[in-house]
């Protein structure tokens, strides 16, 4: 239902949630002159499965040309009967588990109806009366605040149109009508666009962390409806207006913010706001009406007969809830435990929400999280962290590349740091074996490596160590008297010197100390 | 006639066309005969071999039009087989043609099709009705263009045309024939069946169709059916003695409106079931008289609902809108093809369903409904002795009966010119429902057999209905029907 209009008046009870869980909002936020604000969103999540929700075709993931992914059911053709693909069954039972819903042992299906071109049927199967899941929440790390979740329900998607002006003409591509949606409702808890930005960044997360949907905005995998209100603090809920096809965190932001001044404006203007549908336009950043609430549609919602209820034993939920991967909040948990920063933490979650999402359900592999754990085995956390965010993510951006195109293996990057460690290859040439191995990707071990660019560490008591300290020395006498004359800080040029000279594998402080010696022994 | 030697196969067929293309054209029982009638991918192994048999057309058959009777569908053809005809092919029937039937399937007289009514083979010059919405396959059978005929029941689609063309018609439980492929009119109540000129082919035919269909998501599992066969009754079929059958009459069906005539052969056919030893058993189903409102809520607002598929804009009737309307508004690009597109009948149906699921009317309407519905329900498990195995409730009652019977419509086929006044028409068909609805409503297996002739001399039928799951009892009783009646 993310194109076609909700039934605002059959839907309100939705959202007359009181809102005295804002009440801690006290000091209130300055930039809504006393007001406060009131935001539920509505998230329609693409089902990252083969097949779609009830036809045996294939989904459109990757995209293929216009309508080539369409079965007779899929284009309503007369005789065709539904049949539930239990692959989504499972991932709206996970998708549910991991927003601490509680899963249905009974739901059913009802058709939506109401005429649109992309529509074939000429309704939609939702889940009007009794969904998949209902209640549960979702913690937002960062605003500490704990959004309810109202309930899950599967849904088809429809095609899509497109309108060519200058032809004047429809076109109507089928590739996406019937693949399977879930329809995440929230409370209306959040306070903030800041919140709603939140909110949607979290729930990607998981949605992608339980393989259930890319969660992408920008692709269309995930689509919010937004609805806005606002109110004096402790009066009643104000009306609330639907904002309508956002297309991105950013621009679900805009338009919160665009949606709360425009009824700051009429409220204080002594005007009322009308309950509505309503678009947002990007270029001018503000919304616009759609839809007044006395013309919204009828959707005349049947149970469909077709389809039998969906009824789930206590066992299959019980096998999918053992079988849950390590949910976000979790892993932040974890990672903080072993003593990463909240920094670090937050970098190494970013980055590993954007690994591969697997299909029908199948974990995503080569996350981020994955890699440290499996290098920070046996090794100090802290370090290994280090290595990973300054040391490979920074040789990544300059070689603009994400962290899904690391060629590094775990087991190198082990070993790596354990000769840094044991000081068996200094730091700098460490860092110049990693740029090595992203250069030329190999099996080799770092040790392999080092020995190839003869970059293993010198022995303190080396004797090219002192040799380099000497030519140095000799072919700088106006330092060393500087030096002796009490400027003991332009060593370090002698130092970086020496150090050129060993090509990294001398140690910085070993080469200063023994320059030091070298020259005070001269000296005496 | 010799029967010719194989090598003539063809222009016996050829022949035989002639013949059905003549008889035809005075019944109007087929809309689509194919040019070449010779069998495609059948099996001379099968259970059906070299049968012929028509098809209802609003069942799906590649290589033939499928036009549901309907101005929408007119020139529509269905990309893939009904998997009820792919099982008639693979069980080497012949499939002759495409039947006549009120549009999609709502009428009771046959006189709704694009395609024009169908005339009651009987008596051709008397013009009247073959009943609906089956009545093209009950004609064909009837005129004996084919050994039998596909038909779909609703709420008494099959057995009233069978009552009226004096053939045999099953609407078998629903979820037992596959509705992959039949074009949904009420998807909770369409039920494909069979009509044939005696029980042994209907049964033949719907033995080879009895397979679960994995594509028919209503579909009764193999265990339901298993479970459901352990109770039915086939003792008598050897002995010939229905010693120990209860036999049901349901006193709630006998309405002022039906008509004396068909009365009689009924009471002279309980009086021979009594004297084969059959105890006759008065007995209430007290929800009948709301079964008929209940049945038309129902399957109207389902019918709303599949039918929204035909809006113009894939296959069937596109009517451009008209130059000067904005076609920005989708209502204009639509309305005019799925006004002219759907008959008087249809369209009627479609604004009752669309009201009755509007969100003001859908508890009193719809709800409601579906209440009685279950009371419906309630009333048939109450009287059968063996248990609905599809009910969780439903237990072994052995003061119950093991078949109802009552006639199956409320007169003999009425002439298709009467009842000029359309309102009093309507209300008519609707009643002759009344009869057949409730066990569409409960999902029960119904056979209609003829009985005899009527006072006018037409043909009248009686229906045997029984438990869920239980054609071979309603089947086996209607064969020792057949016995006594030509021993009588």
């Amino acid at each position: 239902m993310h194109r076609c209009m909700l039934s605002l008046a059959r839907q309100s009870s939705r959202w007359s949630r009181s809102h005295s869980t804002l009440a801690e909002n006290a000091s209130g936020d300055p930039r809504w002159f006393g007001w406060q604000v009131v935001v539920g969103i509505e998230a329609h999540a693409q089902i990252k499965s083969r097949k779609k929700l009830f036809s045996d075709s294939w989904t459109n993931d990757p995209p293929q040309p216009p309508s080539t992914r369409v079965s007779a059911f899929d284009a309503s053709f007369p005789g065709t009967l539904p049949r539930l693909n239990s692959t989504c069954v499972a991932l709206g039972v996970r998708t549910a588990l991991a927003l601490n819903s509680n899963v249905q042992r009974r739901s059913t299906f009802d058709r939506k109806h109401y005429f649109y071109k992309d529509l074939p049927a000429g309704y939609q199967i939702t889940q009007h009366y009794a969904p998949i899941s209902l209640g549960g929440y979702l913690m937002l790390a960062n605003c500490m605040r704990k959004v309810g979740i109202k309930q899950i329900q599967l849904e088809q998607d429809t095609g899509k149109s497109t309108f060519d002006v200058h032809l004047g003409k429809s076109s109507i591509d089928l590739n996406r009508a019937g693949t399977a949606l879930l329809e995440i409702v929230s409370d209306p808890d959040m306070s903030s666009p800041e919140e709603a930005g939140e909110y949607v960044r979290t729930l990607q997360a998981v949605l992608r962390s339980v393989a259930a949907s890319d969660g992408n905005m920008e692709q269309g995998s995930l689509r919010c409806d937004v609805n806005v209100s606002i109110n004096k603090k402790g009066e009643p809920a104000g009306t609330r207006c639907e904002i309508k096809n956002l297309n991105s965190v950013k621009n679900m932001q805009v338009a919160i913010a665009s949606e709360v001044f425009r009824h700051i404006e009429i409220l204080t203007s002594g005007q009322e706001v009308k309950q509505e549908t309503r678009g947002f336009d990007e270029e001018k950043a503000e919304t616009f009406s759609l839809r007044s609430k006395e013309d919204a549609p009828d959707y005349r919602y049947m149970p469909d007969p077709n389809i039998p209820p969906l009824l789930l034993t206590e066992s299959y939920i019980d096998k999918i809830r053992s079988s849950m991967p390590e949910l976000p909040d979790a892993t932040r948990e974890r990672l903080l435990a072993q003593g990463l920063s909240a920094q670090d933490t937050g970098v190494l979650m970013t980055a590993d929400a954007g690994r591969e999402v697997g299909m029908d359900g199948t974990f995503g592999q080569g996350g981020v999280v994955a890699y440290f754990d499996a290098v920070s085995e046996g090794r100090d956390p802290k370090i290994v962290v280090n290595w990973i965010v300054q040391v490979l993510f920074g040789q990544l951006a300059a070689r603009s590349q994400t962290f899904t195109e690391n060629q590094i293996m775990a087991a190198q990057l082990g070993s790596l740091i354990d000769m840094v460690q044991s000081g068996v290859i200094t730091g700098s040439s460490g860092k110049l074996i990693l740029r090595l191995m992203l250069d030329n990707p190999s099996s080799k071990t770092p040790e392999e490596l080092a020995k190839e660019h003869s970059l293993i560490a010198l022995d303190k008591g080396d004797s090219s160590m002192e040799a380099w300290c000497r030519e140095v020395i000799g072919s700088n006498p106006e330092v060393a008297d500087a030096i002796r004359a009490g400027n003991v800080n332009v060593v370090n040029k002698l130092v970086g010197r020496v150090m050129k000279k060993s090509r990294g594998t001398a140690d910085a402080l070993s080469v200063r100390k023994l320059l030091l010696e070298i020259i005070a022994a001269k000296g005496a | 006639m010799r029967v010719p030697p194989i090598r003539c196969v063809q222009t016996s067929t050829r022949i035989h066309q002639t013949l059905v293309e003549s008889r035809n054209a005075r019944i109007n029982a087929f809309v689509h005969l194919p040019n070449d009638p010779s069998p495609r991918l059948t099996s001379i192994d099968g259970p059906l071999p070299g049968m012929t048999v028509a098809v209802k057309d609003n069942i799906c058959t590649s290589g033939m039009p499928t036009t549901c009777s309907s101005l929408m569908l007119k020139e529509f053809s269905s990309p893939y087989d009904a998997t009820v005809v792919k099982l008639l092919r693979s069980a080497g029937a012949q499939i002759v043609g495409k039947t006549n039937c009120d549009e999609f399937g709502m009428g009771s007289l046959n006189k709704y099709s694009v395609h024009g009514p169908v005339i009651n083979p009987f008596g051709e010059s008397e013009g009247r009705s073959a009943g609906g919405s089956s009545g093209g396959s009950a004609a064909a059978v009837a005129a004996g263009l084919c050994d039998a005929a596909l038909g779909t029941d609703t709420g008494g689609s099959i057995r009233l045309p069978a009552s009226y063309c004096g053939v045999v018609g099953l609407k078998p439980s629903y979820g037992l024939l596959s509705r992959w492929g039949v074009v949904s009119f009420a998807d909770s109540l369409d039920c494909v069946g069979v009509l044939a000129k005696d029980i042994e082919s209907a049964e033949s035919v719907f033995d080879s169709l009895n397979i679960h269909d994995p594509r028919d998501p209503t579909a009764a599992t193999q265990r339901i059916r298993e479970k459901a066969s352990k109770s039915v009754l086939s003792d008598f079929l050897d002995s010939g003695s229905l010693s120990g059958i209860r036999i049901g009459v349901p006193t709630d069906y006998f309405p002022e409106e039906l008509h004396p005539s068909v009365v009689n052969p009924l009471r002279t056919l309980l009086i021979d079931l009594r004297m084969h030893g059959a105890s006759i058993v008065p007995v209430s189903l007290p929800s009948t008289p709301y079964a008929l409102s209940a049945y038309y809520v129902i399957a109207s607002a389902e019918a709303s609902s599949n039918l929204a598929r035909y809006d113009g804009v894939q296959y069937g009737l596109h009517v451009e809108t008209p130059s000067g309307s904005d076609k920005r508004k989708l209502a204009n690009v639509y309305s005019h093809s799925r006004s002219r597109g759907f008959g008087s009948e249809v369209k009627r149906r479609i604004l009752l369903g669309a009201y009755a699921l509007t969100a003001d009317a859908f508890d009193n309407y719809f709800l409601q409904a579906q209440r009685v519905r279950s009371l419906v329900r309630r009333d048939f498990n109450r009287v059968f002795r063996a248990p609905n195995v599809l009910s969780a409730h439903s237990e072994t009652n052995q003061a119950g009966v093991d078949v109802l019977i009552h006639p199956s419509a409320i007169r003999t086929a009425p002439r298709l010119d009467e009842g000029v006044a359309e309102s009093k028409s309507t209300l008519d068909s609707y009643l002759q429902d009344v009869l057949t609805v409730p066990a569409s409503l409960a999902g029960l297996p119904a056979l209609s057999v003829p009985v005899g002739l009527g006072e006018d001399g037409w043909p009248v039928g009686v229906s045997l209905v029984g438990q869920w799951g239980h054609e071979k009892t309603i089947l086996n009783l209607g064969k020792v029907l057949g016995v006594s009646k030509s021993s009588s």
